[in-house]
């Protein structure tokens, strides 16, 4: 087990690496110079050659990302928080210290500052999402799997496809239509406070609803399809022989064996409700993750989209181990050795 | 200053009472030589928009929430954006306020008095402000602010609109990576900004300026706290009517109201910006829900799909914001001028403006100067002619028209479509325009140096401001590649004559050549407009998209 787990911290860290470089390189082939967006289109060229001196982006790719490892991981001092580069960049932690993410040159605050509230929201977002995606889908799934082509299969694929297939922008326009402007029952927008009198838990009702409708369909699919698979085996069918009822049948014997090829399926739907909820937060000015990333990205500010790429890659890694330990408990013929 | 007013002012008196210059004029001229906007009015027999009288009307307390994009705030000398600007704009202030009819009145300062040659500017600093931290403001204060932004390490795009009169350009002597020779910026001279005493500060310029008390407005030009360094946040110390209390990027900007502002009002106990992002329909829903109780802005089609909510008041002002297609005259297809001339006369601005602006605009004329502008010379206007376009084509070598990218960026989207809605109309004299659209961040990377491009241009109360900067040969925003000694010449003359009707001889002839020669297809005139929720009162809609909270008020 041990010998496990040091194997998958190793890849993770190598993921790590690997994504990190290649986000320094692709940023480096965007058009558009850092100094240039920070200043604005109406500084002169001279200034902007200042700047970029100042932060030091003139300095050769593996330079800069030499640079940016040391920094993360506490070797050396980041050089931006030097006063005598004039950019007033100061951060509380100090200048020196393990997981340093450096600079914002969007934000102009320290990436630690910004990052962890944003994620925080965002987990809130996906975490209510998630937990209501997956007793839905197993629902819709386990019913519409339990006799292929039947009535209840048909009319519950036809909704699932449906949600499914309307796009979060325009499920996010529609319900907003229906439960702001026509029935005002909730509000509009969820900036997540409450100075307009307008509770927590009612701003997060339409953003959640857009992810589940969204989300849910697609899991059914695939919970349909591998309990279909499951509802053909001969032990079912000696199980349905035998006199026991269905719900006995689904409970005691087709859900467990249903469920451990949609279990990978389920749990990647988490990486997407972290980095890929861009859409519904944009509709719903949200202040969440995906929305950093999005305009981090458009800015080229490449220490927070280093943080976002570094947080992402360990909740994918986490999620896919969290996996492996539930084929475990679902499947008892899969050891961890 | 009224003991001794600018020997001109006589003069426009006389225009006026003549009749050969309007109201409006001299009221623009005599406030920017100095004349109080009260004594202005009173001279001409006018009375002045009283804001005592508005202020009584106002309710008194409460809170008040505008929906608004809230970026990063660094330095206030940077502000690149109007949003940036109006955040700091409640905490800090300028020395002068250009109003919603594009005058001029002194702010910080109690008066300013010119010299006839235009060159010596004397600015009497208000002695009645006290900053935030209960000092009093001084001189001192504002020879530190003016001469940060002339610093070029410090990035302030006021450096730009200094240029050319109390900054200078000079050679480094060091060569760059291409071997061309390094520039830097300085002040023309030691005595460029010069405190006189205590409450009076001079700028001597090099060469003549009538734009000045403008510039001062311009929205980087805060003063700040010289003992801040520059620097902004919910502790920044400011002269203005509100303190920050809490600044997230990206989320919000809350305020609460000085009790000691030197000025009118707050009347507001707490202000707010709500940050509702990117995306349009944000700003509805959270109209629709009383979220926020306004927004800083909304376009043509917010307001459309919110003029039906009963709360909501919809606000519109006209403005000088534009949009320019502008080509390269160095470049191959653009070199001869009757190529330019018909790309000019093949788009039809009425259908531009609705089918972009939804009606929310007004034709331009390819000149940059408009009709709201002082020094505004009526030419006859012409409309779209197609066949005469195919034949000015034809006539320059392209009698089968021909290919080219334009650069241009996706939002605001009103660009993307008035892109969209020119290369249609493009198409039909045979020039088929490829669309290239950029991130905002990476199109400002290229926007001067792509050989075709449709720009945005901001509202500016002066067209010489605006041709000064951006068709000037060699100007820093010369984003054309304008190079005309004839219309830099005239400009020049422009810029140093003060009586409107001898500069709008001059302006007819620049507006002739930019018809005739310049660089650009300029397809209308943008009407700004915004909502408030129909209990804020006190609210007027700046065509700068400023928002100067202590004039407004919430009924409860």
């Amino acid at each position: 087990m041990a010998r496990y787990l040091i194997g998958r911290l190793g890849l993770m860290l190598l993921t790590m690496a690997c994504a990190s470089f290649l986000v320094f390189a692709v940023c480096e082939f965007t058009p558009g110079s850092v100094a240039r967006k920070s200043l604005g289109p109406f500084a002169t060229q001279q200034q902007v050659q200042l700047l970029m001196e100042k932060l030091k982006a003139n300095d050769p790719l593996m330079v800069r990302y030499g640079r940016w490892l040391g920094v993360l991981l506490g070797l050396i001092p980041d050089p931006l928080q030097d006063p005598g580069t004039g950019l007033n960049f100061t951060d509380w932690r100090g200048k020196q210290y393990f997981g340093n993410f450096g600079y914002s040159t969007l934000n102009k605050l320290p990436v630690n500052d910004i990052i962890w509230e944003r994620l925080g929201n965002t987990a809130l977002l996906g975490g209510i999402a998630f937990l209501l995606i997956i007793p839905f889908s197993i629902l819709f799934g386990v019913l519409s799997g339990l006799k292929e082509g039947g009535g209840l299969d048909r009319s519950l694929s036809v909704i699932c496809i449906t949600f499914t297939s309307i796009p979060e922008f325009a499920s996010g326009v529609f319900l907003v239509t229906l439960f702001v402007i026509l029935w005002p029952l909730l509000p509009g927008t969820s900036p997540l406070n409450t100075d307009a009198g307008w509770s927590l838990p009612s701003q997060l009702v339409l953003p959640v609803a857009v992810l589940v409708v969204y989300d849910f369909g697609y899991v059914a699919r695939m919970i349909r399809v591998s309990m279909i698979g499951v509802m053909e085996k001969p032990y079912i069918r000696t199980a349905l022989l035998k006199g026991m009822s269905t719900r006995q049948v689904v409970l005691g014997h087709a859900l467990r064996n249903a469920m451990i090829a949609p279990f990978t399926v389920l749990l990647l739907q988490i990486n997407f409700l972290i980095s890929g909820v861009v859409v519904t937060e944009l509709v719903f000015a949200y202040p969440g993750f995906g929305r950093l990333i999005l305009e981090a990205s458009l800015f080229g500010d490449v220490a927070t989209i280093e943080a976002a790429t570094l947080i992402t890659v360990a909740i994918a890694v986490t999620t896919q181990f969290i996996g492996d330990l539930g084929y475990v408990l679902l499947d008892p013929r899969v050891r961890i050795s | 200053m009224e003991d001794r007013p600018h020997p001109y002012v006589r003069t426009l008196i006389e225009q006026v009472n003549e009749g050969t210059i309007s109201r409006r004029d001299f009221l623009r001229k005599a406030t920017l030589l100095g004349v109080s906007a009260a004594t202005a009015y009173s001279l001409v027999g006018m009375v002045e928009p009283s804001r005592t009288a508005k202020a009584q009307t106002v309710p008194k307390g409460g809170n008040l929430r505008i929906g608004m994009r809230c970026m990063e705030i660094k330095d206030p000398h940077l502000a690149d954006f109007a949003e940036k600007s109006n955040v700091i704009r409640q905490v800090c202030e300028y020395l002068t306020f250009t109003d919603r009819h594009n005058i001029t009145h002194p702010y910080l300062l109690e008066k300013w008095e010119v010299s006839d040659d235009l060159k010596t500017w004397t600015l009497h600093v208000r002695k009645d402000v006290k900053w935030h931290s209960g000092r009093q403001l001084n001189a001192d204060d504002v020879v530190w602010n003016l001469k940060r932004v002339c610093d070029p390490a410090i990035g302030s795009s006021m450096l730009g609109l200094f240029t050319g009169y109390l900054v200078e350009e000079y050679e480094t002597g060091e060569k760059d990576d291409k071997g061309n020779p390094k520039k830097s910026s300085r002040l023309w001279s030691d005595k460029a900004i010069e405190k006189v005493d205590d409450s009076t500060v001079r700028l001597n310029a090099s060469t003549p300026q009538i734009a000045v008390a403008e510039h001062l407005f311009h929205y980087p030009m805060f003063i700040l706290d010289p003992q801040q360094n520059g620097s902004f946040g919910p502790a920044a110390n400011g002269t203005g009517p509100f303190e920050l209390v809490e600044y997230t990027v990206g989320k919000s900007a809350k305020y609460k109201a000085r009790t000691d502002y030197w000025g009118d009002g707050p009347h507001l106990a707490t202000f707010e910006f709500v940050d509702l992002g990117d995306s349009p329909g944000a700003g509805i829903a959270a109209m629709a829900s009383k979220q926020v109780d306004g927004l800083s802005e909304a376009d043509a089609v917010q307001i459309n799909s919110m003029k039906a909510f009963p709360h909501v008041a919809v606000y519109k002002v006209e403005t000088t914001q534009t949009i320019v297609a502008r080509m390269h005259p160095e470049v191959e297809q653009f070199k001869d001028k009757r190529v330019r001339q018909a790309m000019r006369h093949a788009i039809d601005r009425d259908k531009i403006i609705q089918t972009v602006l939804l009606g929310a605009g007004t034709p331009a004329e390819d000149h940059h100067v408009a009709p709201s502008h002082p020094e505004y010379a009526a030419l006859p206007k012409y409309g779209r002619d197609v066949e005469k376009a195919k034949k000015l084509l034809a006539d320059a070598g392209y009698p089968n028209g021909f290919e080219y990218d334009m650069v241009t960026r996706p939002d605001p989207i009103w660009e993307l479509n008035t892109a969209q809605a020119v290369a249609e109309q493009f198409k039909d004299i045979g020039v088929k325009v490829n669309i290239k659209s950029l991130p905002s961040a990476q199109y400002w990377e290229v926007w001067t140096e792509a050989p075709f491009s449709l720009t945005a241009w901001g509202h500016r109360p002066l067209a010489i401001m605006t041709l000064g900067l951006a068709y000037r040969s060699n100007a820093a925003w010369n984003e054309s590649h304008y190079n005309n000694p004839e219309f830099d010449r005239l400009l020049t003359q422009a810029e140093g004559i003060l009586d409107p009707k001898e500069r709008s001889k001059v302006m007819a002839k620049i507006e002739a050549i930019m018809q005739d020669d310049g660089p650009i297809v300029q397809p209308f005139w943008r009407v700004f407009s915004t909502v408030m929720d129909k209990k804020v009162k006190g609210f007027e809609l700046h065509p700068s998209q400023y928002i100067f909270a202590h004039q407004y008020g919430v009924e409860a």
